[in-house]
């Protein structure tokens, strides 16, 4: 079952063409990573099928829905958080504003501490370190039980610890809890490791498929310029 | 200060501007919470000015000045939400552009009316005394509707005022919600015109607000001191201008200011529990 489409889609910022004629398909209970250069569009496409970037041409579906009636779904850890640090608003307050009110209170506690957050709850959110705020968003992101997270460099300051405990948490809510996940990554590393699909931009789509069979050496090459590459030893955990 | 209290209460003029000042500050400090932390601290003063040229068309038509300053205000508040919208402008120059030109309206409007105007100064400079019954019945009715949208949408205008992306995945329609949170500011700056004046009415958006931020850990603390300290500027700056005979809004002002000062410098201190 296809929960996100994408057809020729192509955005661009005052007349700006940052991502040309995309188009591809994520299946229900996939590990998508989107991978790209620097500038490739990487943040703009998940911006672009959550609805925070200007569609200049194509359509996306989210559950055959449009993205609005498919919020409710649907969570997102962006790449940089950027919020006013002296904002006097505790970790348990915060995440308190996105809790759907159906969803019990316990449910804030359970979440921080999966992502080993639970106590810095009444800790002021603008004194969390990067990696700290990083786990807070993602234990935000899956307060109300989402069929598809959207997670931009989601490791992104995240300590080498916190990424083992990064992963094997989504690996476990993807195989126990059905859940899609869509990330944008700039190591191929995560993508051999994690993903069973793979979507390649530079402002155009380079391949999408199983990373195996789509990631040869000329579309590397393609995707990141002639740089010299070592054949991955791939190597399922 | 029991006997100063019952003294001064005796006043039916003073009754109206206690109660009238209450629902004030109560309304104030809510809405100054978010004005603050959307840096939005302008939108008082443009509010207010703006509010000028409602005041000069009543006062020459003679009708209910709040009424029509009220009308104004929210005309101003719409034309700004349409405007951040529809330009590159900031919502600074925009208010800037606008809340002059209101008030250019409002010098020639009262240009028609000739001699000596007691009724444009009490709005300029607020005054107690001009607080009528069917004033205070309009505050209390805009202060209860405003106050059931401030705490029925508590969650949704601290997320869209946290983060606006952040609010609209939520589902928040984020667009809505500034467009009613506008007309509200409005409502509620015009509210304290007639009490503090255009000159000084943003203050109570601002300074209550800015205290409890100084010593809050919590948004919910915020919210609490906020009005504690709204509540306890107006009534304190009431009794005092009572008592020595000074221009209420000047002093219940910097009745603020001072706790401001004091909350500053005792935090420069550390005198405060981190």
């Amino acid at each position: 079952m296809k929960v996100v489409e994408v057809k020729n889609l192509t955005v661009a910022y005052d007349n700006n063409v940052v991502l040309h004629d995309i188009s591809f398909d994520i299946e229900a209970e996939n590990i998508c990573a989107v991978i790209g250069p620097n500038g490739s569009g990487k943040t703009t496409l998940l911006k672009a099928i959550l609805g925070l970037a200007p569609i200049e041409e194509g359509k996306i579906k989210i559950f055959g829905k449009t993205i609005k009636e498919a919020l409710s779904q649907i969570s997102y850890v962006p790449q940089r958080f950027t919020f006013d640090k002296t904002f006097p608003i505790t970790v348990e307050e915060f995440m308190a504003l996105s809790l759907r009110p159906r969803n019990k209170k316990n449910l804030i506690d359970e979440k921080l501490n999966e992502l080993e957050m639970l106590e810095v709850k009444n800790q002021l959110l603008g004194s969390l370190s990067g990696g700290q705020l990083q786990r807070v968003l993602i234990a935000r992101s899956l307060l109300n039980d989402p069929l598809i997270l959207f997670w931009d460099e989601p490791i992104s300051g995240i300590d080498i610890g916190g990424e083992r405990t990064f992963y094997q948490l989504a690996r476990h809510l993807n195989q126990d809890h059905k859940i899609t996940i869509i990330l944008v990554s700039h190591e191929l590393d995560v993508v051999y490791k994690f993903a069973n699909q793979v979507v390649c931009l530079n402002k155009k789509l380079i391949c999408q498929g199983v990373p195996e069979k789509v990631l040869t050496s000329e579309k590397i090459a393609e995707l990141y310029g002639p740089i010299s590459l070592y054949k991955h030893q791939h190597r399922h955990e | 200060m029991n006997n100063l209290m019952l003294d001064l209460l005796q006043f039916p003029f003073m009754q109206r501007a206690l109660l009238a000042g209450l629902f004030l500050a109560l309304l104030l400090a809510l809405l100054g919470i978010f004005v603050i932390l959307r840096k939005m601290s302008f939108w008082g003063d443009g509010l207010a000015h703006a509010s000028l040229a409602g005041i000069a068309l009543a006062l020459l038509l003679a009708i209910n000045p709040l009424f029509l300053a009220i009308v104004i205000a929210v005309i101003f508040a719409l034309l700004v939400y349409y405007l951040e919208r529809k330009t590159t402008l900031s919502s600074d120059a925009i208010i800037g552009v606008l809340f002059t030109s209101l008030m250019a309206l409002g010098i020639i409007l009262l240009s028609f009316k000739a001699g000596y105007q007691p009724d444009l100064i009490s709005y300029l400079f607020g005054n107690i005394l001009a607080i009528k019954n069917s004033d205070l019945y309009l505050m209390a009715v805009c202060t209860a509707v405003i106050l059931y949208f401030l705490l029925k949408y508590r969650k949704q205008l601290t997320l869209i005022t946290f983060d606006k992306e952040s609010a609209y995945l939520a589902g928040i329609n984020v667009n809505l919600f500034d467009l009613i949170f506008y007309i509200f500011l409005a409502v509620a700056v015009v509210l304290g015109v007639k009490i503090l004046g255009i000159v000084l009415v943003s203050a109570l958006l601002i300074i209550p607000a800015s205290i409890a931020k100084l010593v809050a850990k919590s948004f919910r603390l915020i919210n609490i001191l906020s009005v504690i300290f709204a509540e306890i500027i107006v009534s304190l700056g009431l009794v005092i201008s009572y008592y020595f005979n000074l221009p209420s809004g000047a002093v219940i002002i910097l009745t603020g200011t001072l706790i401001f000062l004091v909350m500053v410098l005792a935090k420069h201190l550390k005198l405060m529990p981190e």
